[in-house]
């Protein structure tokens, strides 16, 4: 069993996703605010926290400003961010704040049951429309491409076909059989590409992140 | 037969209740004029059913070819007003050298009421009309302060008895109102203004900021309740994606882009089918979009929701020298080989359009499931 605490502020919506969400995840508890969302965490320490972006509470940061203050908590607690907001400032705030993975909330019951196993078991969760972020966001579009493996503002050109296939809506197992390599390596590939989202100051991405303040 | 409607014509004379009643009672208007002259000598009771008509009787609307033309009046109240206050002033001056108290206070009172409503008047009642220009308006403020000035300072002056003192100051008092008053007003209608426009925006910001948090929370609700092919499912995500359109209008960018253009043709398409098509977009903005690879484009998504529906993906790329379009569906899939001639969907409108455009179209089976098509088109950019 997966322990999952959902954060929303809707309350039909909490409701809804629980009844939704497949029999192997265990909802522990729900939380409205940024408040409570920490309080909560800190005290069920749950596998997978499914957090809205938008939250109401706290100094106004939403979801971002719970899982940064739930930091010293990252490496037990993962969370996957759910919004009905797919506008690329929402997106980028909450993964470069720690987020696993962002997936919208048209997705069914059992697509956000997947992603949630997904993320318990250490991946990294790509929306197509997030991978058409990164895309964007790390120049792949415009030709750039890593030439080491250390580089964290450029994507490889194995992480650029992985990303390129999951825009265009393929999932990790047709990726996988796409590029002949194992879903392993193409998790390999995903969470590299997470930690690059996470970690580069490439100039852009803080330019374009700082420019809607989020950081 | 029945009467006109008791209302006050536009064009008037002074306030238009004589030109009103007589229209109303199919008088000639200068029968009314009279009667309401010669009702005045019965105990003011004329000018009082004048008063009463004037604040009762509505202004007629006016009609749609000039709205917001103004009340034009033909007699300039305001300066005759004004005159009035300059021969009362003249009488005060005279009454001052004669030795009853009670006349001069009278002259002092009429002088005030004269001169302040001379320019209650033009403030209020002229404004807009273009008969009345602004030096006019200039003219009738200046004058009436000039009015109020001399008979407050001759009383002062000359007859300082307690209640004569008291009087000449109001009216000093007044010209000084008098003077200021016109920029205060204005000064308050700015305010106004601008506090309403401020009362506008927040309230638009606040309403934005609910319905992102309520009503969109709903919709995506009903949406994944009720499974992506359903008529409710697709209702709720036109709806969904009309107070997006609205809630964000201001972020889009510009109309013409490929990548917009590819949004709208999706939108359009989800509401005839049971299908939901996600755009996604990577690279600068294309403008203009090119109408063959949109019009491939949306051959290409119309097919999949025709046969597959279900979930559509749209992948649309463009980099240094190319534009990459992916269209992909999970349906039952097709063979390009085995389908018959007359099938002109894919052959002409996709594969032919392309190559017409000088670019080209491949449709190829999915890895599981279903089809996509990739169009691409090789493009000259600086």
């Amino acid at each position: 069993m997966i322990r999952v605490l959902i954060v929303d502020d809707h309350s039909i919506f909490r409701s809804g996703l629980r009844a939704d969400l497949d029999e192997s995840l265990e909802v522990v508890g729900e939380a409205a605010g940024v408040d409570d969302a920490v309080e909560l965490i800190a005290a069920t320490i749950p596998e997978v926290v499914l957090l809205d972006v938008h939250l109401p509470g706290g100094a106004g940061g939403g979801g971002a400003e719970v899982i940064r203050r739930s930091g010293t908590l990252l490496d037990r607690v993962r969370f996957l961010a759910l919004s009905v907001s797919d506008s690329a400032e929402d997106v980028v705030g909450v993964i470069r704040a720690g987020a696993r993975g962002y997936i919208t909330k048209g997705n069914s019951g059992a697509e956000v049951s997947a992603a949630v196993t997904a993320v318990a078991g250490g991946d990294a969760v790509f929306s197509p429309r997030l991978a058409g972020f990164v895309l964007d966001a790390f120049g792949a579009a415009a030709g750039e491409r890593a030439e080491t493996s250390e580089e964290l503002d450029r994507l490889s050109a194995r992480e650029q076909e992985v990303m390129r296939l999951i825009a265009r809506g393929f999932s990790y197992k047709e990726v996988a059989s796409e590029l002949f390599i194992s879903v392993k390596t193409v998790e390999t590939h995903v969470s590299a590409v997470l930690r690059k989202l996470q970690l580069s100051s490439r100039h852009e991405l803080t330019a374009w992140a700082l420019e809607r303040k989020l950081l | 037969m029945l009467r006109p409607p008791l209302v006050r014509p536009r064009a008037v004379v002074l306030a238009g209740v004589a030109a009103a009643l007589a229209d109303h009672l199919r008088w000639p208007v200068g029968v009314v004029r009279i009667a309401f002259v010669c009702l005045v000598f019965a105990g003011g009771m004329g000018a009082l059913f004048y008063l009463w008509l004037w604040a009762f009787v509505p202004v007629e609307p006016e009609p749609a070819s000039t709205a917001g033309s103004p009340i034009t009046r033909r007699v300039p109240a305001a300066a005759i007003l004004l005159g009035l206050a300059g021969v009362v002033d003249l009488a005060l001056v005279v009454a001052i050298s004669g030795s009853n108290d009670d006349v001069v206070n009278f002259c002092l009172v009429a002088a005030m009421l004269s001169g302040g409503a001379a320019v209650a008047w033009s403030l209020a009642l002229d404004r807009g009309d273009p008969a009345r220009t602004t030096r006019y308006t200039y003219v009738v403020r200046i004058g009436a302060v000039a009015s109020l000035l001399i008979a407050g300072i001759a009383v002062l002056l000359s007859r300082p008895t307690a209640l004569n003192a008291v009087l000449g100051l109001v009216a000093i008092v007044l010209g000084g109102a008098v003077l200021v008053t016109p920029r205060v007003v204005s000064l308050w209608a700015d305010l106004m203004t601008e506090r309403s426009a401020r009362v506008r925006d927040e309230q638009r910001a606040e309403i934005a900021a609910h319905l992102h948090d309520s009503v969109l929370q709903t919709l995506a609700l009903i949406q994944n309740r009720a499974g992506a092919s359903s008529e409710v499912a697709r209702i709720a995500r036109a709806q969904e994606r009309e107070l997006r359109d609205w809630l964000f209008a201001d972020d889009q960018p510009p109309a013409g882009d490929l990548a917009t253009e590819l949004r709208t043709v999706a939108a359009a398409i989800e509401l005839d089918y049971a299908v939901r098509i996600e755009v996604v977009s990577a690279g600068a903005p294309i403008e203009p979009a090119d109408p063959s690879l949109v019009g491939a484009a949306r051959e290409a998504m119309l097919n999949a929701a025709r046969h597959a529906g279900g979930e559509v993906s749209v992948y649309l790329e463009t980099s240094a020298g190319a534009i990459d379009v992916f269209i992909r569906d999970r349906g039952p899939g097709l063979d390009l080989s085995a389908l018959p001639d007359d099938r002109l969907g894919i052959r002409e409108s996709i594969i032919g359009r392309m190559t017409r455009a000088g670019g080209t179209a491949t449709v190829r089976p999915g890895i599981a499931s279903g089809t996509e098509v990739h169009l691409h088109l090789e493009v000259a950019r600086d």
